[in-house]
């Protein structure tokens, strides 16, 4: 269990540093997901539980909603994550083509060589 | 319940966009853009009408109960942002139908613009702090996209600036959001609320985690924002737009933003937490965008600092946390959309004649563009608080409420920034309409009548809400009250009215 936040952490922290150190687009990117994954993995592991059930109310796993609530994982940040994982999906596509775009244009993935705006 | 109709119509443009090219109406979608924002911002201010914007309603998604179940909420907070919105892109359309023109994907584009506008709404008025979450990356993700329409090599260097620091900044709000599930077991934004309330009465144990999830909150919303150190892509963003992009950028999407970290600082995490980090970002975001905006030599990243600068306003002003400060700030918020877009509506205005928007290039079309150039100069006194116009009521407003609360040092600073807001603003107007008329633009003509008129419209707002800021102070005031005391909201919205 403890796993599962150590992992999201380290995932977040890594994500983190590739976008800080990293001289590529490519791997700017890859960085932005890998921090949304760790995000993902810390708001599901929210809600685990040991031996949980799938949170589907079936009348032979649990006779009333109080027994069944004690039983089943928590259903919500599961919807949460489904959710977010497309959106991060549109995130990702949509910068793969800005990058492919900027190498067109300047021949090179390192952002600090696309520098026409400044001041 | 007439709020569901606003998103539904936005949601709808790409069929249209389908069923017009199918059908050989070129101009077709334009007016269909046009009809949408027209609609929704009827159906917007006729929610204004009918609830004199005091009420709250909620609309329960599938009819669950409140705690439970997804709902959209209609407060005074989210109606002053939702005008806003609404108000902002059915101009910035009607400006696109003739700056557009000329440009191929316009299919693209209205279904971007109406996403954008449709996630605005949807951030203004939701209930629920992850629909909230979604709603902000629609907003999001169609103004990457929009920086980028043009796919020139400015535009695309924008955008993926835009999109690194944007989506950083979501996903430090997403995992706030789990921290805050954590903690409270609820996503309601009211509920929320509530069972903070809680939380903070237990004195002496402030939980870390609080104060985790709410840096998280601010980095995140003060990214979108461009509050000062988090603002490098901002200029470059609003500079490679086209310039409706620009305008509903600076008047819409910030102005999303803003609301959105009033509503969860001060709802979920109460006043007394959240404004001195406002305050300080609020000073230190509104003197360096100032001083940047002075050494500027493009017109549109002029604005684009100024736009920052008035931006750390806006945060001083709400960050008080005194109903003087909320009502300053909240109006100074409303302003700020009205005279920016319009700012840079006219920027495009000038590009679209002129073709450049340098200001060493420019000099001299005052005379080939005088509507042009009166409201470009309405929007600069405006911005820079000169008395008839709007700009300073409320920046009146933010000082006063400042001396009143016990920042007289800082209202001191801040008038100080509004004078040098006039000196770039003033040096800006000269160079570009004032001067000899050079030969190359001899020919240049006054902008087209379609880009003319949100123009006119956006001065005149400027003028009445200077002339009368009652008005400005009565629309603000429900959200102000919201703010202050978030009680009341959290009651009507959990056992409903």
């Amino acid at each position: 269990m403890n796993l599962n936040y150590t992992i999201a952490m380290m995932l977040i922290a890594l994500g983190i540093y590739c976008l800080l150190f990293k001289r590529n687009l490519i791997k700017l990117i890859i960085g932005l997901s890998v921090i949304t994954d760790g995000a993902h993995l810390f708001f599901i592991s929210m809600g685990f539980r040991a031996g949980g059930i799938a949170p589907i109310f079936i009348a032979n796993l649990a006779s009333n909603s109080t027994d069944f609530a004690s039983l089943a994982v928590d259903p919500l940040p599961q919807a949460l994550v489904l959710t977010s994982i497309v959106i991060n999906i549109c995130i990702t596509a949509l910068a793969l083509s800005l990058a492919i775009y900027a190498y067109r244009h300047y021949k090179t993935l390192n952002p600090f060589n696309m520098r026409r705006l400044r001041g | 319940m007439a709020i569901i109709v606003p998103l539904a119509g936005a949601f709808l443009a790409p069929l249209v966009d389908i069923l017009v090219k199918r059908t050989n109406h070129p101009r077709a979608l334009d007016y269909f853009a046009l009809a949408v924002t027209v609609g929704s911002l009827l159906l917007v201010v006729n929610i204004v009408m009918s609830t004199g914007g005091n009420d709250i309603i909620i609309y329960r998604l599938g009819g669950w109960v409140s705690p439970l179940g997804i709902n959209l909420v209609v407060d005074g907070l989210g109606l002053l942002i939702g005008i806003i919105v609404a108000g902002i892109s059915t101009l910035v359309v009607i400006y696109s139908i003739v700056f557009m023109k000329d440009e191929g994907g316009l299919g693209q584009y209205y279904t971007l613009m109406l996403l954008l506008t449709a996630g605005m709404l949807g951030v203004a008025l939701t209930g629920d702090l992850f629909n909230l979450y979604v709603f902000f990356e629609i907003m999001s993700i169609s103004s990457y996209a929009l920086v980028a329409f043009r796919r020139s090599k400015i535009s695309i260097e924008g955008s993926v600036k835009y999109l690194i620091v944007g989506s950083l900044g979501t996903t430090f709000i997403l995992i706030g959001i789990a921290l805050l599930y954590g903690i409270t077991g609820t996503l309601n934004i009211a509920d929320l609320a509530g069972k903070m309330a809680v939380v903070n009465t237990i004195p002496a144990s402030t939980p870390l985690i609080l104060i985790i999830a709410l840096t998280l909150f601010v980095v995140g919303f003060g990214m979108k924002i461009g509050m000062i150190p988090f603002h490098a892509w901002l200029p470059d963003a609003y500079q490679s737009a086209p310039s409706p992009i620009s305008a509903i950028m600076a008047g819409g999407t910030a102005i999303v933003g803003v609301g959105v970290l009033l509503r969860v600082g001060y709802l979920i995490f109460g006043a007394p937490m959240v404004g001195p980090l406002l305050i300080g970002f609020g000073v230190v975001t509104m003197v360096l965008g100032a001083l940047m905006a002075l050494v500027q030599r493009d017109l549109k990243r002029l604005l684009a600092y100024s736009g920052i600068s008035q931006m750390g306003y806006i945060l001083f002003g709400v960050g008080m946390g005194t109903a003087l400060g909320i009502t300053g700030g909240l109006f100074h918020m409303l302003n700020n959309a009205i005279y920016k877009s319009l700012l840079f509506l006219a920027a495009g205005a000038i590009i679209y004649r002129v073709g450049t928007s340098r200001l060493d290039e420019l000099g001299g079309i005052g005379r080939k563009m005088p509507i042009t150039a009166g409201v470009f100069m309405v929007g600069a006194l405006a911005l820079a608080g000169m008395p008839p116009f709007n700009g300073f009521a409320s920046k009146l407003t933010i000082f006063l409420a400042g001396i009143d609360a016990g920042y007289s040092i800082l209202s001191g600073v801040a008038a100080i920034i509004s004078a040098v807001t006039l000196t770039y603003m003033i040096r800006a107007f000269i160079a570009i309409f004032l001067g000899p008329t050079t030969r190359r633009f001899a020919k240049v003509k006054e902008a087209p009548g379609a880009m003319i008129f949100p123009m006119i419209v956006l001065a005149a707002f400027c003028i009445l809400l200077g002339v009368l800021p009652q008005l400005g102070f009565d629309a603000v005031e429900p959200a102000q009250m919201i703010l202050i005391n978030p009680s009341n909201y959290v009651k009507e919205v959990l056992l409903g009215v």
